[in-house]
């Protein structure tokens, strides 16, 4: 489907962080904000109508079900929520690169990259809602379950991916056996100033790892703009730690769905790490707590309002003739009938039981443990009536 | 469902720790419509922003309790809505908003607030909202009821699977029974060997106060532990037993075995208290070389003065015996001879300044030796009254274990028996021990004539480590001139 | 039976460990063309290659993180923090990570991951390369943290921990590393997560692990010339500890001190005294007694002495405890 030049990083002399990128000079764009298509000299994508259609439907249900989760959250049904509205085009085009064999280590907002992997999109409800710690097994998944602090899953994604090359030196992992398997690993702008984050740049060099570290530089942490994280455009921090880095429109699905086939290839193929900087905005919150409006002017949203990736989409599949209003209320239901699906499977998940606290602390049990259970259940049974 | 729950009240967030409204900006749907799940319903603005609040439910507005304009506080209804349109009219009118509902609201704060959802703010559930979840909920100080009190939290505690150590020390040290997985309380298969007791520190402590040898006891407490109680009973003992005298009855702690029919022998085993007295009378006979004097007094100008004493004013109620002037003889007589009122400490004597005068009592657990502090610094009507309540307290069974330490000297009445005399043994760490015996009438020269007069003798056991004949013959004539004229002794040395 | 160090009992087990098990792997700074700065990796790079035997980057954190990653693909990393008072870097990956994984799975994935630190002082050293930081990690649950005192442990308990799923912290008693002792290669261990009454004796009990156990030894045999014994016990499993034999020893003689060198407060001395004080309360004849470093930052190396416990102190607590 995708193509690409390995090694592209087409950077103009003198960006700043901070200093918008414009155009296909500043980061890889093969579809702009008003649908229309644009030529980059290293990335091209050559997709079927059906494929086109396929990302849109994606763009749409991941946005959907994260506005869900946004309105269960305020309504008292998720703790938390982190919404990555904005942001799906960087997730749906890394995601739909992925091939079944690599493996991805996600942050803890890449829900849009989960649905992508087909992954039931439940998952992660549990953490936010409460009953667990996101407890799916990464391995089975490929997916790793979703870690909250910042940045450490990029050390995690490169000692996976330097397993992957043992692997086919001294073959003892747990390898599919498939081979030419490589690893995505998801962190955000504030995660890149991270101590593991940097040592993990230099363990996947220096091991030379089959690793795509992929950033999506919503130009907030919180409440922290980037140039409080860097002083250099974040794709250009790759080149200090010896690897190729690249910047690409995250709001555009198809620069980030080629830019991270590209890389993912490369790595899988034996040529070492890419960094990817996925330049998108986040239009919701930090979590739905936040209040973006203590940080942020309502100008700087509206600019980022008319490059939103799914109007973009919607716009090219129009004038391409590929998609029309018809099909786009198809979506538009389905969509929100996932969103009703996901919301009553929400809603009646258990409480989980009070001494399950107590389970899966080691794999071979502790006996201080053991014994705490035991008591704790006596102490719960001296009560009458309901727990509290 | 019910007609009732189908509607469904959708309220303001519940308020958190701090109070919040909202102003009621504008209404997005009108009473009658139809409105779908997640559909902004109304614009709400508090301190900051406006911000639109989704409806919790599909369905059909019923009604709305608020113009656009009102001030609602967080808690209170703003849109009732009927989840269940097609299920046919609603019954009367549409419910105001309940009581419970009501009953949440609280009144709004002037200024500070907090946009419902935001940090700070009101979040659903009564909690206030942070980055991170669900937020903190402020709690009620109320505990919950107990299935059936607290002993019935209690893991049931292991029955002691041993029997109690016996007291008879077993010489070598016994193999650890096998320890159970320890559940609260300690297990109890472990045995205390010779060397180990089962006792919680205060009664260790206690024990060391009054010389209890805490392997001798047998532990009435939790799992063979030995309890304070154990300890006093061991110490009133102790006491007993130091000052036991020869010829005293069969000691009222024996504990006869059952006696088998048809036996003409019985056993009384030898242990606790008993086997501790007998130790300690024989550890303070044959390690103080004990000498008895006798001294046959006639003691009727003391009777006669009692009862003088007893006509005198505020001495009416006062309970004056001839074991008052014999105390305050014992008393005057060791501040005379203060050598006698010390103890043998191996290389030195030690002597002491104040006379913690000890008395004999028979109680119903036997006989105890209470003594009374300092004795030497009270007057004669403090020191009646410290008797009285010495005897009273110890009849009652309630004398202290502080009160039967520390004794410097003691006084032993068998004449309460009807016997003359007898040779006591000492306490242990007391140098003398009198022995009052009964007061009965003899014939007795008095002024060259024989009279009747009342008569006693008098017996003092000495530790001839301390004591020598002659310093032990003149204290005790001394104590025995006393009775024989108190009003000539009290003169001379008072 | 083998005659060994310390060191070479770890490096045989480190051996017999990579022969078991292709997916056992070392990693750590210099552990493999140098052979490790205590040698207890001598030889293994050279016979098990660069891919099981790793020379990492210098960064704590990231060979913690990394071991994750391998450990997620089926490998069972060795990883070696070159000093105690380096392995504060990778401390967010052993607590927040290494830790929880397996809970926050609910079970699904494990991380056999093993972390062996040289600890403890009297090596004359300058700063940080005599902490004592044990408490740290038992106070983690999801971590097991275990300590060998004799080179019997040492080959014994490495292969075990190797070969646990749990991910484990294994302490090492850097100043013991040269002594020597019989090592049964051929025999059967004890089980990974249990104490041992190493010198029976009646008077008191004192418990110790990693470098305090030899200390513990010497005080015993000096005081038995005074005709007390000492029981003396290696704790060797620091969490979960197993105070079973404790307990049974207490309530013979009725006496327990504590020693190790990271200090009194909030240390593994005030957690055994406190279990043993609620399971033993009627067998005590005095409390518990700990002898332990001071709560100062570890002093300069010509003032460690002052630090360190050593055989007077921990019978000058002995004579205390009798004393009461």
């Amino acid at each position: 489907m995708a193509s690409g030049h390995p090694r592209a990083s087409g950077d103009a002399q003198h960006d700043r962080a901070g200093a918008e990128p414009h155009g296909p000079n500043d980061f890889v764009q093969l579809l702009d904000p008003d649908g229309e298509r644009v030529e980059h000299p290293d990335y091209s994508v050559d997709f079927t109508d059906d494929e086109y259609r396929e990302l849109y439907h994606d763009l749409v249900v991941v946005r959907k079900l994260d506005a869900e989760a946004t309105a269960l959250q305020r309504q008292g049904e998720l703790g938390i929520w982190a919404s990555l509205l904005g942001q799906e085009a960087a997730q749906v085009g890394s995601g739909r690169a992925l091939r079944p064999q690599d493996m991805a280590f996600p942050t803890y907002r890449e829900h849009g990259v989960l649905y992508c992997r087909g992954i039931d999109p439940i998952m992660p409800l549990s953490l936010f809602r409460g009953v667990d710690q996101g407890a799916w097994d990464s391995v089975a998944y490929k997916f790793n379950m979703y870690t909250i602090v910042i940045g450490a899953q990029t050390l995690h994604a490169t000692g996976y991916a330097m397993g992957i090359a043992l692997d086919g030196r001294i073959g003892g992992g747990n390898g599919s056996g498939n081979g030419d398997e490589a690893v995505i690993a998801y962190f955000g702008d504030g995660a890149s100033s991270q101590g593991d984050v940097n040592e993990a740049f230099v363990f996947a060099s220096v091991f030379h790892a089959p690793i795509v570290f992929f950033c999506q530089n919503n130009q907030y942490a919180i409440s922290e703009p980037l140039d409080r994280q860097t002083r250099v455009p974040l794709y250009r921090r790759a080149a200090g730690f010896g690897f190729p880095g690249v910047r690409v429109d995250g709001n555009d699905v198809l620069a980030s769905y080629a830019v991270t086939r590209s890389a993912l290839d490369s790595a899988r193929h034996g040529q070492g790490p890419t960094l990817i900087e996925a330049y998108t905005y986040r239009m919701g919150a930090h979590t739905t707590s936040d209040d973006p409006t203590r940080y942020r002017i309502a100008s700087e949203v509206e600019s980022w309002q008319a490059k939103d990736p799914i109007l973009r989409m919607r716009r090219f599949l129009d004038k391409q003739g590929i998609a029309g209003e018809d099909y786009f209320a198809e979506v538009d239901a389905e969509a929100a009938r996932e969103a009703v699906h996901l919301r009553e499977r929400v809603l009646s998940m258990p409480d989980p039981d009070p001494l399950s606290i107590f389970d899966h602390v080691y794999p071979n049990g502790s006996p201080l443990v053991d014994r705490e259970r035991a008591q704790y259940a006596e102490y719960l049974a001296s009560f009458a009536g309901e727990a509290h | 469902m019910t007609p009732v729950s189908r509607v469904k009240e959708f309220k303001l967030p519940d308020l958190g720790e701090g109070l919040t409204e909202g102003e009621i900006l504008k209404w997005l749907v009108n009473v009658g419509d139809t409105v779908a799940l997640n559909q902004p319903i109304v614009e709400v603005e508090t301190a900051k922003a406006a911000v639109e609040i989704p409806a919790k439910w599909a369905g059909q507005v019923v009604t709305i309790f608020h113009s656009e304009g009102d001030t609602v506080e967080v808690g209170a209804p703003m849109i009732a809505i009927d989840t269940d349109p097609g299920a046919g009219p609603l019954p009367e009118s549409a419910p105001a908003p309940s009581a419970a509902s009501l009953a949440a609201v609280e009144v709004a704060p002037a200024e500070g607030a907090v946009e419902p959802g935001l940090i700070g703010g009101p979040a659903p559930g009564g909690r206030t909202a942070v980055l991170v979840g669900y937020g903190p909920r402020s709690t009620t100080a109320k505990r919950r009821p107990r299935a059936t009190g607290p002993s019935a939290a209690q893991p049931s505690a292991p029955q002691p699977a041993v029997a109690q150590p016996s007291a008879v020390a077993v010489q070598t040290r016994p193999a650890p029974a096998p320890v159970e997985e320890p559940v609260e309380p300690e297990p109890v298969a472990a045995r205390p060997a010779a060397t180990g007791v089962l006792a919680k520190p205060p009664v260790r402590k206690l024990a060391k106060d009054l010389g209890v040898d805490l392997t001798q006891l047998v532990g009435t407490g939790p799992q063979g532990s030995i309890s304070r109680d154990d300890v006093q009973a061991a110490a009133a003992e102790l006491v007993e037993a130091a000052s036991g005298k020869r010829s005293s009855a069969a000691p009222a702690t024996a504990e006869p075995a059952a006696r088998p029919a048809g036996e003409r022998e019985w056993r009384v085993a030898v242990k606790g208290v008993r086997k501790l007295t007998a130790e300690n009378m024989v550890a303070s006979a044959f390690t103080a070389p004990h000498v008895s004097e006798f001294y046959t007094v006639d003691v009727t100008r003391s009777l006669r003065a009692l009862d003088r004493l007893r006509a005198m004013p505020d001495w009416q109620d006062v309970r004056v015996s001839p074991l008052l002037l014999v105390a305050k003889a014992v008393l005057v007589a060791l501040r005379r001879y203060p050598m006698v009122n010390s103890s043998w400490a191996g290389d030195e004597i030690v002597v002491k300044d104040y006379v913690n005068l000890g008395i004999a009592a028979a109680t119903e657990r036997g006989l105890i030796v209470p003594n009374i502090k300092d004795a030497g610094e009270l007057t004669l009507r403090e020191l009646a009254d410290a008797m009285t309540a010495l005897v009273q307290t110890a009849k009652a069974g309630r004398t202290a274990p502080a009160d039967m330490a520390g004794g410097t000297f003691t006084i032993t009445n068998v004449g309460v028996f009807g016997v003359d005399t007898g040779t006591p043994i000492l306490p242990p760490g007391e140098a003398a021990i009198l022995a009052l015996g009964s007061i009965r009438e003899q014939p007795w020269v008095h002024r060259g004539r024989v009279r009747v007069r009342q008569v006693t003798t008098l017996g003092i056991s000495f530790d001839h480590r301390i004591i020598d004949g002659e310093l032990g013959s003149r204290f005790l004539h001394d104590v025995g001139a006393f009775l024989a004229d108190p009003e000539a002794a009290l003169l001379a040395w008072g | 039976m083998e005659t060994l160090t310390i060191g070479k009992a770890l490096n045989t087990g480190l051996r017999r460990a990579l022969e078991d098990d292709p997916k056992v792997l070392i990693m750590g700074e210099d552990v493999g063309k140098l052979g490790g700065v205590f040698r207890i990796t001598d030889g293994l790079q050279k016979d098990f290659g660069e891919d099981r035997v790793i020379d990492t980057p210098l960064a704590e954190s990231g060979i913690i993180g990394t071991a994750i990653g391998l450990a997620l693909r089926g490998y069972r990393p060795v990883c070696e923090i070159q000093f105690d008072g380096f392995v504060y870097p990778a401390y967010d990956q052993i607590v927040s990570q290494v830790a929880k994984f397996h809970y926050r799975s609910q079970g699904k994935v494990r991380l056999p991951i093993v972390i062996r630190i040289p600890f403890g002082g009297g090596i004359g050293a300058v700063e940080h390369h005599s902490e004592s930081p044990e408490a740290y990690f038992a106070h983690t649950a999801g971590l097991k943290v275990v300590s060998c005192a004799s080179p019997n442990d040492a080959y014994w308990m490495i292969q075990q921990s190797i070969a646990s799923d749990d991910p484990i912290i294994f302490l090492e008693p850097k100043r013991r590393y040269w002594e020597k002792g019989q090592v049964d290669v051929d025999g059967a261990p004890e089980p990974l997560h249990s104490s041992r009454v190493i010198r029976p004796g009646s008077h008191a009990t004192v418990a110790a692990y990693g470098p305090m156990v030899r200390t513990a030894l010497d005080a015993a045999t000096a005081v038995a010339e005074d005709g007390r014994e000492l029981e003396v016990i290696d704790l060797r499993s620091l969490s979960p500890l197993d105070l079973d034999p404790v307990f049974e020893s207490v309530r013979r003689t009725g006496r327990l001190v504590v020693v190790h060198e990271a200090p009194s407060n909030v240390g593994l001395g005030a957690e055994i005294a406190a279990r043993v004080t609620e399971q033993c309360f009627y067998s005590l004849e005095a409390p518990v007694l700990r002898v332990t470093g001071f709560n100062v930052p570890y002093p300069a190396a010509r003032a460690e002495e002052e630090y360190l416990p050593d055989l007077d102190r921990v019978l000058d607590a002995v004579d205390r405890s009798m004393g009461w």
